[in-house]
């Protein structure tokens, strides 16, 4: 795989290599380990079955989502890192009809992943405008729980002491500034039918005990909306992996 | 999120605007400091510009909610619609913050 310059587009019939390549940079023995991770042949032809990125930013993923792949997977954050390459992350088998996307966390932070996922889905057709907007604010809030509270480690309660955001700020840009922490995977998995929605996010934090989850915050309190809207705008909302995986379901 | 700010002799409105999430915790210190000025009575969040608000958002109103209450200054949000009034009014944040409507 010697890797090609932006947005590859499907090459002839029957030439379409697995895997296309966004970004330079993305060594041979990485697409084979991908191709073992997610059960493609790489030998096979016809439609490539995933998009390999050294480097996401908000307009390479829209081209990445562009080539129709079912895998999009950042492999690193920064080009000029070395050996980041060869991170982990997290798979999932190929299924029809939804994608499955993989982020560092550098990149996941600020760049409003759900607007990116939900413009994705409603170019797929699977969103139409009156659905999107409570998919796109639990798709949110399950996302900036894997960042914040999984991925960065940082505690719901840091904002309820006096003061606390000046904590959480100091905290946010200190985990911000770890590099293997900036690492960690954000992955967003989507599969749909005909009238229902599932999309999961998964981080690699140290999870929670969903079962501790208050069902109602106090009308006052810094933190704790997030499941409130969930539980309230999703069909159903389930944490599994130790607090790791967020599980939305919507009807369509 | 961006702001802008209007001062009069006793009020001081904010006009926010774009989205206001998880990543804008930076700029709640530089809200808070408006509140120091001397005199003001009112501090009035104007949410016309607002296109989203989430969670942490949510609890950033209420965190100026209490900053404003221990310096006697009342806090009002005002022009709310779209998804930014679902937020709220999923939050139910009205039994805590004067929502002018």
């Amino acid at each position: 795989m010697d890797g090609s310059p932006a947005c590859l587009p499907p090459g002839p019939a029957g030439a379409v290599r697995p895997f296309s390549v966004v970004r330079d940079r993305v060594p041979a023995e990485i697409a084979a380990r991908v191709a073992a991770r997610f059960g493609v042949n790489e030998a096979v032809g016809g439609a490539a079955a995933a998009v390999l990125l050294a480097q996401a930013d908000r307009d390479i993923l829209r081209g990445a989502f562009g080539l129709d792949r079912f895998l999009t997977v950042e492999l690193t954050e920064r080009e000029e890192g070395t050996g980041a390459i060869d991170a982990d992350w997290l798979g999932a088998p190929p299924v029809e009809r939804g994608f499955y996307l993989s982020l560092t966390t550098g990149t996941a932070y600020g760049l409003q992943c759900a607007v990116l996922v939900c413009d994705e889905l409603t170019r797929r057709g699977v969103l139409t405008p009156e659905r999107r907007g409570n998919v796109e604010l639990c798709l949110h809030e399950a996302v900036a729980n894997a960042i914040v509270h999984g991925n960065l480690g940082i505690p719901s309660a840091t904002k309820e002491q006096p003061e606390g955001y000046r904590l959480f700020s100091r905290l946010l840009r200190e985990r911000l500034g770890d590099g293997a922490v900036r690492q960690r995977r954000i992955d967003i998995f989507a599969r749909w039918s005909a009238d229902s929605l599932s999309i999961a996010v998964v981080d690699q934090g140290n999870g929670f005990d969903a079962a501790a989850l208050p069902e109602d915050t106090e009308s006052g309190a810094h933190s704790g909306r997030g499941f409130v809207f969930m539980r309230a705008l999703a069909r159903r909302i389930r944490v599994t992996d130790g607090g790791r995986c967020t599980l939305l379901q919507f009807d369509l | 999120m961006n702001f802008q700010v209007r001062r009069s002799s006793e009020a001081i409105e904010v006009l926010l605007s774009g989205r206001l999430e998880f990543t804008d915790h930076d700029s709640l210190p530089d809200i808070v400091e408006l509140l120091n000025g001397e005199g003001t009575r009112r501090f009035v969040l104007d949410m016309d510009g607002l296109t989203f608000i989430d969670s942490a958002g949510i609890g950033m109103l209420l965190i100026l909610q209490d900053e404003s209450e221990q310096r006697n200054i009342k806090l009002v949000l005002r022009k709310l619609k779209g998804d930014v009034l679902r937020s709220i009014d999923l939050a139910r944040i009205g039994e805590v913050v004067t929502i002018e409507r």
